[in-house]
């Protein structure tokens, strides 16, 4: 893997960063920067690759580098909030959809 | 003896609040959320963090502000949870009403030559071009074996005033159907107006038939954009908006405009133009890919930025309209504000999840071929036929349960896909497989590559702006989405 | 709560012959004279005058209601009438139609309904479960269920072209099944009638209740229901009571799900004025269903002088707010209406909302309202209780 100047290196340690938040980042760098993400011992290697005439591109290096790490804080909270809602969802969901709702009238 | 308790015995005890599911996006300097129906509040990073950890208690101003906008609840209560679920049911209510619209295709012939019109032009003479009487009989067994109780029809082309004849036969058969059907119909003729004569306008009058057209601008831009032989298409059009507004009344007459590269530097003067001929509001939307708009490369030549440049400008100027006292809608900011500011479903096809390619809307080609949506007839016309369900020979639910549309619909729920799932504006937005079809080869996209994604969320973030910074332009748009 | 004539009007009778009877009520129909086609034991014809006494004892009358100030016991053509009662003169609105609850034993009365108010209103029960800090009927824990029978049995009796009728208290769905069966009635013996039901709603979280209720099939019957704010410890501090909201939004919920009319209700004081925009945006976006939002000007009585020092607030202060508010919900097009504030006081913008609500027999006006131009359309100010007013009154004198 050949590492550019322009490329942008960010490490994680793999015991307090998930990978899918990573992947969830790097999606949405899509258009902006290509990211390739590795694991080397205990630590995830994201190598930045800015697209080139990207309009959306943050300038210079350590620009792509704070945004990334935005995105991945965005990420990691987004995991959280999953955790903490993802039954309550279901049960909301269920109401509004499952069998709870068969005896509601359709009219409204 | 009276005995009042002080507000603190009504704060819930410690430990018992629950968070309930929300979404957001980095906004300057704080955060933008909104709860599973979508009603958005501004939190500070420190509000955020304070909000997922419940560390929030009644009369920090905090808590009452999370509680009202459905991010905590009491872990042992039950309305918000019934509301949130009785406020989601309602959102997506327009599933009940399965293919409200039937878009008749009656004739591919034009006299006309738009470079970006999405139909292959042919010349008058052709009527192998025309939609057959037997295809049309067939295409409305389809159209009333939709469970919608109320369906519209609209009349396209070509131009569909070339084929008048089918359309009165369409309208007349049409309404003796509805009458025992229990259903009832609207009419729309989607026509450049240029061959409006008097027996047409007087069949509209007594058929309640809705006509609607194109007007880009003022005559220059107009012109450039839809090249007629005798170069008077602007002259046709504005003369045939007052004479249909003459015969039928101004609320039965709407135009639409597309935007060109052209337009970009001239919104102004386009919704004077709109202003000068009555109109009742204007819908500034951007160009469409497909067709001939692909062939000219003209979709190429303005991105997401540039539009959303030109709309704001727009938008204001028609809220300083407003301010002065003339009621004037711009209605795709209408249509966004029902979604952020009511619950009710939208008979709207173009912007819902699941999509609203063939549950929403069949178009049956003047051969006979149905497909779900109009864009995705344009497709055909180039040789892709993804959305392209099968022939009017067909039954409704065969065609609408296929296994291609539900597919379709299914890969590209906004519910489920990735970026889509965790925005903070999905809940108002909607699927556009055929869009990213086109421009990606795929029905879902990648979204951060998508402009229909940029464009909806700097129309959004816009009218949020506009909700908050103005209390004169907030009542306006209110009043809009509540229409 | 200020919206209907609460008919506690009531007094003692000089005396009666003849209307004993075990039960706690007597229902008695008031009749201006002996209609034979429509005679019944409950009507009673109203003498004024020793004429037409004369003529009810030679008509020998069954039942006559006697209203006057002069001393009637000792004439000898009293002997001769079955029954009687005898009321003084203060009690002279009384006419034909009316209806009076009447207790033999003490001869205690009170007047059930006026044929000629445009507002009555039945109170079902003085019991509740909540203690609203602003209370107008402020609560007593006594046994009062003899109350529904009266009701039952003066139902048949009022006039069958009555446009409205209203039922209050207390929680008059403290005892939901005997009130349902009231509601039954009114349905058969008032089909033209339309029935307004105040109650805080929470009786409507169950199911049972709620089915119950829609099960009348009645063709005209909406439920009253306060909800204070958007939050759930404000909403239950006001009205006292630990998971007051959570019941009331979901009782909503419930019964718009089966098709019920509902109207919300907020009173507007200290702790509910302030934060009025956030309440009614919350209305707005999350029960945009209702069918009417009523917004009400504090009635400074009952357990509002009590609490008046946490209460009160100048409708000056929270005018904008006020404005606002009605602004937002209009624009998601629900029914406003504005109760018990002066035009005064009211931004020019909720004029159109503004209903002369107060009921005319507690309603009255200042002096300097004589020179204002608004003055027929306003509501006027509360004389019940302890009146407050606005530093705001002053008479509107050129548009």
């Amino acid at each position: 893997m050949d590492v550019t100047t322009s490329d942008v290196l960010v490490e994680f340690s793999v015991a307090v960063q998930s990978l899918g938040a990573l992947q969830a980042a790097a999606y949405r760098l899509i258009g902006t920067a290509t990211c390739q993400i590795d694991r080397i011992a205990d630590r995830w290697v994201c190598t930045l690759t800015p697209v080139s005439g990207s309009k959306k591109a943050p300038q210079g290096s350590a620009a792509l580098e704070i945004h990334f790490l935005d995105l991945v804080t965005d990420e990691n909270l987004r995991e959280r909030i999953a955790l903490r809602t993802d039954s309550v969802r279901n049960v909301i969901l269920s109401l509004a959809f499952g069998s709870l709702a068969g005896s509601s009238n359709n009219d409204h | 003896m009276a005995r009042f308790q002080p507000v603190e015995a009504f704060h819930p005890a410690e430990d018992t609040l629950q968070l309930l599911p929300f979404r957001f996006e980095r906004a300057e300097g704080h955060y933008l959320v909104s709860n599973m129906v979508g009603d958005f509040v501004r939190l500070s990073s420190d509000e955020l963090t304070r909000i997922l950890d419940l560390r929030v208690r009644p009369g920090d101003g905090l808590y009452e502000k999370a509680y009202a906008a459905h991010l905590i609840s009491g872990a042992d209560q039950n309305a918000q949870r019934q509301l949130l679920a009785f406020r989601l049911r309602s959102r997506l209510a327009f599933l009940r009403e399965t293919t409200p619209l039937h878009i008749f295709v009656v004739t591919l012939r034009c006299e006309h030559s738009c470079p970006y019109c999405q139909v292959s032009r042919q010349s008058t003479d052709r009527s192998r071009f025309d939609m057959s009487k037997e295809t049309a009989r067939r295409a409305l067994d389809i159209a009333f074996e939709s469970p919608a109780r109320r369906i519209k029809i609209e009349f396209q082309g070509g131009e569909p005033l070339l084929n008048f004849a089918l359309i009165s036969t369409i309208v007349s058969a049409a309404k003796a159907r509805a009458a025992t059907a229990d259903k009832k119909v609207d009419f729309v003729i989607a026509s450049n107006l240029a061959l409006l004569d008097d027996a047409i306008l007087a069949f509209c009058k007594a058929n309640d038939v809705l006509l609607s057209t194109s007007l880009d601008g003022p005559a220059d831009l107009h012109n450039k954009n839809r090249p007629r032989p005798g170069g008077n298409s602007y002259e046709l059009a504005t003369k045939g908006i007052r004479r249909a507004q003459a015969v039928l009344g101004p609320e039965r007459v709407g135009a639409l405009m597309t935007t060109t590269e052209a337009s970009l530097d001239r919104v102004e003067d386009i919704v004077d133009e709109y202003l000068r001929l009555n109109l009742d509001g204007i819908f500034l939307r951007p160009l469409s890919p497909y067709g001939f708009a692909v062939k000219t490369k003209a979709f190429r030549k303005y991105d997401a930025t540039d539009w959303l440049t030109f709309y704001e400008r727009g938008l204001k100027y028609i809220l300083e309209i407003n301010r002065c006292g003339r009621h004037f809608p711009e209605f795709y900011a209408t249509l966004i504000l029902k979604r952020m500011l009511t619950d009710r479903p939208l008979g709207y096809v173009d912007l819902r999840s699941p999509a609203g390619i063939g549950l929403g809307a069949l178009v049956y080609n003047y051969d006979g071929k149905v497909f779900a949506s109009d864009e995705g007839r344009m497709l055909a016309e180039m040789g892709d036929k993804t959305f392209e369900l099968g022939h009017v020979t067909d039954s409704y639910r065969s065609l609408v349960l296929s296994d291609k549309l539900i597919e379709l619909i299914g890969s590209s729920l906004t519910q489920c896909a990735p970026e889509c799932a965790d925005c903070v504006f999905e809940t108002h937005c909607g699927a556009d497989p055929v869009y990213h079809h086109a421009t990606q080869a795929d029905p879902i996209g990648i979204k951060p590559l998508s402009e229909f994604c940029a464009r909806q969320k700097g129309v959004m973030r816009l009218l949020l702006r506009l909700l908050e910074s103005s209390p004169q332009d907030a009542a306006i748009l209110r009043r809009w989405g509540g229409m | 709560m200020g919206w209907y004539v609460t008919l506690a009007l009531h007094g003692i009778a000089n005396f009666s012959r003849g209307v004993s009877t075990s039960e706690p009520s007597s229902v008695v129909r008031l009749r201006s004279e002996p209609n034979p086609k429509e005679w019944m034991t409950t009507d009673f014809v109203i003498v004024r005058s020793r004429e037409e006494l004369q003529h009810a004892v030679d008509a020998r009358l069954n039942g006559v209601m006697i209203i006057g100030d002069d001393c009637v016991e000792s004439l000898q053509e009293i002997a001769e009438l079955p029954r009687l009662i005898s009321v003084s003169g203060k009690f002279d609105y009384l006419s034909d139609g009316d209806i009076i609850g009447f207790h033999p034993a003490s001869k205690r009365f009170r007047t059930l309904y006026r044929r000629t108010s445009r507002h009555n209103s039945f109170l079902v029960t003085d019991r509740c479960n909540h203690y609203c800090l602003m209370c107008s009927q402020p609560p007593k824990d006594i046994d009062d269920r003899w109350i529904l029978g009266e009701i039952k049995s003066a139902l048949p009796l009022i006039d069958k072209n009555t446009r409205s009728l209203g039922f209050t208290g207390g929680e008059p769905l403290l005892d939901w099944c005997e009130f349902m069966d009231v509601l039954t009635i009114c349905r058969g013996e008032l089909p033209h009638t339309a029935i307004h039901v105040l109650s805080n709603g929470r009786a409507f979280a169950r199911d049972e209740v709620v089915a119950a209720w829609a099960g009348i099939r009645h063709p005209n019957l909406t439920v009253g229901i306060p909800i204070y704010a958007a939050v759930d410890h404000i909403h239950d501090h006001v009205v006292q009571a630990r998971g007051a909201f959570d019941e009331t939004v979901l009782g909503v919920l419930k019964l718009k799900d089966k098709g019920q009319r509902v109207e919300i209700r907020v009173v507007l004081h200290a702790l509910t004025a302030p934060r009025i925009v956030e309440t009614c945006k919350w209305f707005a976006r999350n029960l945009p269903f209702v069918d009417h939002v009523a917004l009400m000007g504090l009635e400074n009585t009952g357990f509002a002088i009590a609490n008046a020092e946490a209460l009160w607030i100048d409708p000056i202060d929270y005018q904008s707010q006020l404005a606002t508010a009605v602004d937002l919900l209009v624009s998601a097009k629900l029914n406003v209406s504005v109760y018990n504030l002066q035009r005064c006081v009211l931004d020019q913008s909720v004029w159109p909302y503004a209903v002369q609500s107060i009921s005319d027999w507690k309603s009255g006006y200042a002096e300097e309202c004589d020179r204002c131009i608004e003055k027929d359309r306003c509501s006027g100010f509360f004389t019940s209780g302890r009146p407050r007013r606005s530093r705001g009154i002053s008479p509107i004198l050129a548009s």
